[in-house]
């Protein structure tokens, strides 16, 4: 069984740890320091998320995002075709993130996150996965002024991060997840999703994993489990319907269990955790299932955050009976 | 003459840079309370002073002593705390505040600046509350098992601060719920809670909420139990008319009309706002149709705010005399 996380970090700890990339950015906007120097801070608190998560428990970890303006903007404003626009309310969170807008043809010029990838994995004492933010999401995130169809856009973005994927491929990345937290409130594009799915693992030879959480996967399972991924994570907290789901139909793949609340700062208890996961991945081999917060960790205060995964990661030891 | 057309703003006002600077001070450390509450003063009495030489009718305070809308209020609220830092976008971070325990009312929270404020003017000032949808949507709940009971807990506390403001002498009170246009398919659970947060009033009630939101749940929405909707338009007064037109708009109830978009940089000129003005009139008579900018100022700068307030009372003053109201 796995402990692990479903993609970004808080970026700046509470007093009276200092919030070193929160004040080197304002430095670099002052313009007192240099892009250079907002890296290595940057690279810092990099090795400090992948250093707590080591240190709570986890058994694979992420970068934390710490570079991530947002969900959308790292990733899309390096691709051709695409600008960034104003403020826009993230889903139903009260975080904003920077809207991409389409003005021509999307298209892949480099590797964005290798070198974020490659940082990461030479400096964390645990396995780490590559998480991007998935096609139809980001297609249905900006503003399209230039296919005027959200298939046509998310097909383009599916195979610019296909490219992105073979890259972190070939810098050793061997599970790469895609997070797509948007189709589950557009369900009736499944059809459409599922062959801009196709597209976006076209060839690739790692396991890769997708992310559905902000809501349940009702009416889209068990068709879900005919999707091109290893592995499927699953929002438990505000998708509480999903439970009767994996009970109407055998869960054939790598499960990911979303069961900790990732968007309050209430704190399940070990037990409570180890009897989640068990009641939820009966049927699943143990070594297939994934148990993480239920989003993203950005939400949550950082000190809150490393909290509820020390206590996620004693319930799954508990959960495989490692603790009682 | 038919009398109308009463401008007014919905809340928030920019904090003058002194201000900003002085509140950084007190949180590190560095400034007393008692020199923070003088500044918070001075510029109360720069934006009353500002909204009296431009005309407006039904003044606010500017909310000098908030930084934001919930963590305010959490700051004084027994069962509530300012929580640790959390990204709200970019390099932006705020104390999302937790709901620790039961939500208690122990004292006022606005009062004594509602009270300085209205002394500094004879115009009457209006009070301003953040809403229990709101301020229970936008923090972390720990002290209540389901939403709803935070929720409703909270709106018992709101009704105890509203009473306070009416006992001393609020005219208008405006109780604001911008969270609903996350989660529309709590508009019951928001109108009930509306309820218990009015319940007792006789002052004039409001709430400032999304357009949108008002749209997509209409007519649910005119069951929110409040006299007045300041609806945050965002450019959209046409909808808005033909909805109106189309569905009818209850005799007792009226409209803040959001004429100049807080969001922009750009000062409206006083044709567009003319217009906008018409527009509203179009469905609504002058003394249902209250004129104000489309949401609290306090993004804008300082010149932004007094310009953009500033066409507003051109634009009424004109469509007026055109009109012959008084």
């Amino acid at each position: 069984m796995f402990a692990t996380v479903v993609g970004s970090y808080p970026k700046v700890p509470n007093r009276p740890r200092p919030a070193r990339l929160r004040n080197a950015i304002n430095k670099l906007d002052r313009g007192a320091i240099t892009q250079a120097e907002l890296d290595t801070v940057a690279d810092e608190v990099t090795i400090e998320a992948l250093e707590e998560q080591a240190a709570a428990g986890l058994d694979l970890v992420t970068d934390g995002q710490i570079r991530w303006e947002d969900e959308q903007t790292y990733f899309a404003r390096e691709l051709a075709g695409i600008s960034i626009n104003g403020l826009i309310r993230w889903f139903d969170t009260n975080m904003y993130y920077r809207q991409p807008v389409v003005e021509g043809a999307v298209s892949w010029q480099k590797p964005v996150t290798v070198r974020d990838y490659s940082f990461a994995a030479e400096h964390s004492a645990k396995p780490v996965k590559p998480v991007l933010t998935g096609p139809y999401t980001l297609a249905r995130l900006s503003v399209d002024k230039h296919y005027h169809d959200n298939e046509s856009l998310a097909l383009a973005l599916a195979e610019a991060l296909n490219q992105e994927a073979k890259a972190l491929e070939e810098a050793g990345a061997t599970l790469i997840q895609f997070n797509e937290p948007a189709i589950l409130k557009q369900k009736d594009d499944f059809a459409s999703f599922a062959a801009i799915c196709r597209r976006l693992v076209d060839g690739l030879t790692a396991e890769t994993s997708l992310y559905l959480y902000f809501g349940d996967a009702e009416g889209i399972y068990p068709q879900l489990l005919e999707l091109p991924f290893d592995l499927i994570g699953l929002d438990f907290v505000m998708g509480a319907a999903n439970e009767a789901l994996l009970r109407s139909a055998p869960f054939t793949k790598k499960l990911g269990l979303g069961i900790i609340d990732a968007r309050n700062t209430r704190l399940e208890s070990p037990e409570q955790i180890a009897e989640r996961i068990r009641s939820l991945s009966d049927g699943v081999d143990p070594e297939n299932v994934h148990v993480s917060p239920s989003a993203g960790l950005e939400f949550l205060p950082r000190e809150v955050a490393q909290e509820k995964l020390r206590l996620l990661a004693e319930g799954v030891r508990k959960a495989e009976g490692v603790l009682v | 003459m038919t009398k109308g057309l009463i401008t007014t703003t919905v809340g928030s006002f920019p904090k003058p840079p002194y201000l900003q600077k002085a509140r950084n001070q007190f949180s590190a450390g560095k400034l007393s309370r008692e020199e923070l509450d003088e500044l918070e003063r001075q510029a109360t009495r720069e934006v009353i002073a500002l909204q009296e030489e431009i005309g407006i009718d039904i003044l606010v305070d500017g909310e000098m002593a908030r930084g934001d809308m919930v963590v305010f209020f959490a700051e004084q609220l027994e069962g509530m705390e300012a929580g640790g830092l959390v990204r709200s976008y970019g390099n932006r971070y705020y104390h999302k505040p937790v709901v620790k325990g039961r939500v208690r009312w122990t004292a006022p929270m606005t009062v004594d600046m509602w009270r300085y404020a209205q002394s500094l003017t004879d115009k009457p000032v209006k009070g301003v509350l953040t809403g229990p949808y709101t301020m229970v949507e936008w923090s972390f709940v720990e002290g209540y098992d389901d939403f709803r009971s935070a929720v409703l807990e909270m709106a018992r506390a709101v009704n105890y601060e509203a009473l306070e403001l009416e006992r001393a002498g609020a005219p208008f009170i405006q109780i604001d719920e911008p969270a609903l246009s996350t989660r529309l398919e709590d508009i019951d659970l928001a109108i009930e809670a509306m309820g218990i947060a009015t319940e007792g009033l006789n002052a004039q009630t409001a709430t400032h909420i999304c357009y949108g939101d008002f749209v997509s749940a209409y007519p649910r929405f005119l069951d929110m139990p409040v006299k007045q909707f300041d609806l945050e338009m965002a450019n959209s007064s046409h909808d808005l008319v033909e909805l109106l037109k189309t569905k009818g708009f209850p005799e007792d109830k009226e409209i803040a009309w959001g004429v100049v978009d807080v969001h922009s940089h750009e000062i409206e000129t006083v044709d567009q706002v003319v217009a906008e003005i018409k527009r509203g009139l179009e469905v609504l008579p002058p003394e249902r149709l209250y004129i104000d900018p489309d949401c609290g100022l306090k993004t804008r700068t300082w010149d932004e705010s007094a310009d953009k307030l500033r066409v507003i009372a051109q634009a009424v003053a004109q469509v007026k005399s055109e009109l012959g109201i008084e």
